[in-house]
């Protein structure tokens, strides 16, 4: 299938926190309970409309130990938008979101979208980490915040599809340079970008196309 | 933490001298890996295809023997009949080569028509190989294409067939029989096809989950009654008072039979000594040395903050292995393995804990319960509360010691930024590169990344991508590879690549490749595609480990 724009994304956060279950209802609509150890990246993919243009989302699930650090930190270069997730009932994952932060500062581009998601807010009675804080960690560091449930899809589609169109304005806006891919960005054939901000947009349209998927 | 501690049951001792010793060694080894796998990343990056040189079990013997062949052949044949087929009386040790040049030579008149009568290629002309006599030898390379025909001819074939190949395939063991490797082959091929009526009832039953355990199919498995003769030679080395274990290795590495897998694992991986009369108390002091390392390191004061963050990560991802296993939920399977792999990890600094390891723990957990249980039990299920206190511990402490021999050849997978990874990963695109450029290509032009699907390849050991059978059947060809499995594991994850090649071909995108990668479909493999994957991995080293002047010619 054709779109207008592929958008690359990156999964980040601690260990056990939710990021593949959060992938997997986004992906496939479907929670499973209990989760394999993610080794490495694993990845997904999905199509989605935005202001009525096709747009595919191609994500890399991180695997959270530190001791695959080194491996995922390449996968910061050359992602659009960055999902970092936290569990609402584990306090210390929220503890370790400034340094997830600053390690996604450093590797990536610099107007990478960053969504911040608490997820897990159907276990509600084991929260550790109100809402509020999370808004405010949020505020603080200029990241767009949602509390997410992988196990009922609660604001996941959301979660998505949000950090989405903050890329889609920012190229609107000619922030991104999106004949870069460096930067998690393809142009397909399907966009026709009138945009005189958007420099060589004319004929990029093409030459990036990977084909119908 | 607290709830374990209550388990373990009271102890005085301190750790035995055995314990202790080990640990200073595993200490030291530890803190001198990091350093060492740098200066092997500097050192080795160009020259890691080399052949030890070392005799290694399953395979020809090193260049030694080679020469002497080739001398005496010489000098009795003439040199016409070429060095790979050759007379039975001297080839015992077969030709090992040990340059491809070598390798080469004495190969290069096997395919030759006509002037050969013993190098038979189609499997119908096979059985006439047998006329030719006993001492007829067939070189290890034709005897596996022959096989493999075999295997082919099977899968098209009728009952009809099946007796025929069986008697050409009867005849190729018994001619083949000195020549490593090749006669099990054959025997497992054999083997293969009397259980294909099994297996094939067992694929109905079998979920999607490539590497998602299926212990059902381990339990049913019947192939013990059909391995008579493999079995009693297993019987005959185990029950030597000095073991020979380069002859275990050898004929484990085409296959373990079941009732003798732990033994033989506990054997191979030097847990136990050679000499019988010393088993028992070494495995008394080692069992008893494991209880004592649990003593030690399960008391919550003697914790630094470093080890109870291994702990605690110990503890969050145990319970996330195998979830559709009730076997595995219980708490008791869960806490085992959180002590094997938490005193693992304590006992090898320079890495500790990385995820992954735990996967590694399975296999010989599931051996080691399966021998304390009668055949026909189904581990899926099992409640471990049936099992005695003390056969719980053996099986710990067994998985204990021989994960530790195990990891010991691969520990610079899991030190800081996983270099042994990151080198092996570029060893197998370097490989791919040499032995298929067309699906190299395909990859590249893609845009698909060796790293995004064989990173865990090499930190799980193929364990996520085959189901759990598939697994430990190949684990008895790594634990028979005398020089560590490592070499020999980036074969078999190059053969596993090929092995898709034309899937793989037919995705035309990023998207397709990544999916299909990560989800190569293995579901219904049993041990017949590990022997062949294990016979391609092994022709590739063969044909490559040796070949410097590939790995030139690509850049």
């Amino acid at each position: 299938m054709s779109y207008a724009y592929l958008f690359k994304y990156i999964i980040i956060g601690d260990t056990g926190v939710g990021k593949s279950c959060l992938l997997l209802q986004f992906t496939d609509k479907r929670f499973q309970p209990v989760h394999d150890l993610t080794i490495g990246v694993e990845f997904g993919a999905r199509m989605i409309t935005i202001d009525g243009k096709q747009i595919k989302l191609q994500i890399w699930d991180t695997a959270g130990q530190e001791a695959f650090r080194s491996i995922t930190r390449s996968y910061y270069r050359g992602a659009a938008g960055a999902l970092l997730v936290y569990d609402i009932t584990r306090r210390e994952t929220f503890n370790h979101l400034t340094t997830w932060l600053e390690d996604a500062r450093q590797h990536s581009n610099s107007n990478m979208v960053i969504m911040l998601i608490g997820n897990k807010s159907d276990l509600d009675s084991r929260r550790e980490v109100k809402k509020e804080e999370g808004e405010a960690f949020a505020r603080e560091h200029g990241l767009v915040f949602m509390e997410t449930s992988a196990r009922t899809a609660a604001n996941v589609e959301e979660a998505f599809i949000n950090t989405a169109k903050e890329i889609y304005e920012k190229i609107q806006e000619g922030v991104f340079d999106i004949n870069n891919e460096a930067n998690g960005i393809k142009i397909g054939q399907q966009a026709t970008p009138t945009n005189p901000a958007l420099p060589g947009a004319g004929g990029a349209g093409g030459a990036v196309n990977s084909g119908c998927c | 933490m607290d709830n374990n501690v209550g388990q373990i049951e009271e102890n005085p001792k301190i750790a035995t001298t055995t314990a202790n010793s080990n640990e200073l060694v595993a200490a030291t080894h530890s803190a001198s890996i990091g350093a060492k796998a740098v200066t092997n990343i500097l050192s080795n990056s160009a020259s890691f295809w080399k052949n030890s040189g070392r005799a290694v079990p399953g395979r020809p013997s090193p260049k030694r023997d080679f020469l002497d062949n080739t001398n005496t052949n010489i000098g009795k044949s003439g040199g016409g009949g070429g060095t790979a087929v050759q007379r039975g009386d001297r080839t015992a040790a077969g030709g090992m080569v040990s340059t491809f040049r070598d390798y080469q030579q004495s190969v290069s008149d096997a395919w030759d028509t006509g002037d050969d009568e013993f190098c038979i290629i189609s499997s119908n002309e096979a059985a006439a190989a047998a006329a030719v006599g006993d001492d007829t030898r067939i070189s290890r390379q034709v005897s596996q294409t022959v096989a493999l025909n075999v295997i082919e001819t099977h899968s098209r074939s009728n009952q009809n067939h099946v007796s025929n190949s069986s008697e050409m395939l009867d005849v190729q063991a018994s001619n083949a029989d000195l020549i490593p490797g090749a006669a099990s082959y054959a025997e497992d091929i054999k083997q293969d096809r009397r259980s294909s009526h099994d297996s094939n009832e067992n694929r109905s039953r079998l979920r999607n989950y490539p590497g998602r355990p299926q212990l059902q199919k381990i339990s049913t498995n019947s192939q013990d009654g059909e391995f008579e003769t493999k079995i009693e030679k297993f019987q005959l080395l185990l029950d030597s008072p000095q073991l020979d274990l380069v002859a275990l290795k050898k004929l484990s590495w085409s296959g373990v039979p079941r009732k003798m897998r732990a033994v033989s694992w506990r054997l191979l991986s030097k847990y136990l000594p050679p000499s019988s009369e010393r088993r028992n108390a070494v495995l008394q002091s080692k069992r008893q040395g494991y209880q004592d390392l649990r003593h030690n390191y399960f008391k919550v004061d003697s914790q630094d903050e470093t080890q109870q963050d291994t702990y605690r990560q110990i503890h969050i991802d145990v319970p996330r292995m195998n979830p559709q296993i009730p076997l595995f939920q219980q708490q008791l399977v869960q806490e085992m393995f959180e002590r094997v792999l938490f005193i693992w990890a304590i006992r090898h600094p320079a890495s500790g804990y990385v995820q992954g390891i735990n996967d590694l723990v399975t296999p010989f957990f599931i051996v080691f319960l399966q021998e304390a249980l009668s055949p026909d039990t189904d581990l899926e299920k099992y409640d471990m509360s049936q099992l005695p206190e003390e056969t719980r511990n053996i099986i710990e402490a067994d998985s204990f010691w021989c994960l530790s021999k195990f990891l010991d050849c691969i520990q610079d997978n899991y030190i800081f930024a996983q270099l042994g990874i990151q080198e092996k990963v570029n060893q197998l695109k370097d490989l791919i590169q040499r032995i298929d450029v067309n699906l190299h290509r395909h990859l590249q032009t893609h845009g698909v990344d060796y790293l995004q699907f064989s990173f865990r390849w090499m930190n799980n050991l193929l364990t996520r991508e085959l189901p759990l059978h598939c697994t430990i059947r190949l684990w008895d060809t790594y634990l028979a590879e005398s020089d560590g499995f490592a070499l020999f594991h980036l074969y078999v994850c190059a053969a596993f690549l090929l092995h898709w090649k034309d899937q793989l071909m037919q995705q035309n995108d990023f998207q397709g490749l990544m999916l299909l990668l990560q989800n190569l479909p293995t579901h219904n493999w049993s041990d017949r595609q590990i022997n062949v994957l294990l016979a391609e991995a092994f022709r590739l080293k063969f044909t490559y480990a040796d070949a410097p002047k590939h790995l030139e010619m690509k850049s």
